[in-house]
């Protein structure tokens, strides 16, 4: 009897603020159907990432904005993804706080619905222009999300509660310390030490790291 | 019976800048296996980046650090030659592309045939040998290895400071920024009619989904840069 290959822990940071975030999240959610891996989603919040590095969105530059709504739109075609960048002045006015401390809330106590509320979290902010800040937004998308209507209320007011915010906190600080400087950041546990990659484009890399085979986008397993 | 006609990608790119060699290395791979006609549009860094107001990635150092690495795991899975320069700021803050841009620039005028090997040997002199690009003597002895005789490399370098060298350039890094430039590369692929701008090594999966050709990964076997 064999024993089984041990799974490769491949842990993704993400804030639902982040179109290309969002694109990492639907294909790794894919792949752990395939690969031998343990994916962890790590909620975290990329404002903090970004004062601790000193970087800035991509989209404050005009050309880079105007072609980072090109490239997802077709980034959205080839994943099967409906993601789409809302207008420039709508997008840096979005609050995302409340939205990563609920995602917070859900992974301490009841991760089984993480996958499906960070995905209509990203359908609200990101396919279709609408806030995720206010409680009965947050409620809407937990409801959509299946998480029962009558532990919501008790999950909306875990985001004023210290150990959320410490716990939100933590996990930004620990993509720091992996040397993230921007979202989505992937962490591939092979050896000892870590690999980090930036981005949703170094998913053959990581195939690559991992010894998996990369097979594109695998939109037969979309979720849309 | 009519071939189906070949999809013209224009590839505009600087020596300069270290992801453009990976992608370089790749599209000439590609060149082979696609219907598509590349063309290599040697263009002005600097232009596009003041052109776009944009700024270089490295100036952040937390993403300084994460592209060195990248860029050693990236050129590693698709056998690129790659090595950082000990000074890459200097390399690439101080000394610059403008007479590689514009050596580039009359090859691509009088004797395109030498582009590709004379772009791979730019390369290989900032990003593996760790040399420089910018005096007479160093192109020179880029256009020997890539091939050009010596008489016409020397008649070539006499023209970089002529108006039509730097206008050419010019003309070639304004069309870029026509297409939405911010960086390099910056890849345009003419798809029923329309083009279709990607920015760096990383959309070549995509691009290759757009073209209707199939995407086999980086094709080591094809590997043409030698260390």
């Amino acid at each position: 009897m064999a024993a089984t290959r041990s799974r490769k822990v491949v842990e993704l940071f993400y804030d639902v603020i982040s179109p290309y975030s969002w694109v990492a999240f639907e294909v790794l959610c894919r792949y752990q159907m395939r690969w031998n891996i343990d994916l962890q989603l790590r909620p975290f919040f990329i404002g903090g990432v970004f004062k601790e590095t000193g970087n800035k969105p991509p989209g404050l530059v005009a050309a880079k904005y105007a072609y980072v709504q090109h490239d997802l739109k077709r980034l959205a075609d080839f994943y099967k993804i409906p993601v789409k960048m809302p207008p420039m002045e709508r997008l840096m006015k979005r609050e995302n706080v409340n939205s990563n401390r609920l995602l917070t809330a859900v992974n301490l106590d009841c991760p089984e619905h993480l996958e499906n509320l960070s995905r209509e979290l990203w359908m609200r902010v990101m396919s279709r222009d609408q806030d995720i800040s206010q409680p009965a937004s947050l409620e809407t998308a937990a409801t959509a999300a299946g998480i029962p209507s009558d532990t919501t209320p008790q999950l909306l007011s875990r985001i004023n509660d210290d150990d959320v915010k410490a716990a939100l906190k933590a996990t930004t600080n620990q993509a720091l310390s992996y040397g993230a400087f921007g979202a989505p950041t992937i962490l591939a546990h092979v050896t000892e030490t870590p690999v980090m990659l930036w981005g949703s484009d170094r998913f053959p890399l990581l195939a690559h790291i991992l010894g998996e085979q990369w097979e594109g986008p695998l939109t037969e397993m979309a979720k849309y | 019976m009519a071939a189906p006609t070949r999809k013209s990608v224009e590839f505009f790119y600087d020596v300069l800048s270290p992801y453009t060699w990976l992608a370089f290395e790749v599209m000439c791979r590609y060149q082979q296996k696609w219907n598509i006609d590349l063309k290599l549009r040697p263009f002005f860094l600097s232009g596009i980046m003041q052109g776009a107001d944009n700024r270089p990635p490295g100036m952040v150092p937390a993403k300084a650090t994460y592209m060195g690495k990248d860029l050693r795991r990236l050129t590693d899975m698709y056998k690129v030659p790659f090595k950082m320069p000990s000074n890459p700021a200097e390399v690439m803050f101080i000394k610059g592309s403008i007479n590689a841009g514009r050596f580039l620039t009359a090859v691509d005028m009088n004797c395109d045939q030498y582009l590709e090997e004379l772009t791979r040997q730019l390369f290989l002199r900032i990003y593996y040998r760790d040399e420089d690009i910018t005096e007479p003597a160093s192109l020179m002895s880029a256009a020997a290895k890539a091939g050009i005789p010596e008489d016409l490399a020397k008649q070539l370098l006499s023209t970089i400071k002529d108006q039509a060298v730097k206008d050419r350039l010019r003309q070639t890094t304004q069309t870029a920024l026509d297409h939405g430039a911010f960086g390099s590369p910056t890849i345009v692929a003419h798809i029923d009619g329309k083009p279709q701008m990607f920015f760096g090594s990383d959309r070549l999966e995509l691009m290759a989904h757009m073209l209707g050709e199939k995407w086999h990964g980086p094709l080591t076997e094809l590997a043409k840069a030698k260390m």
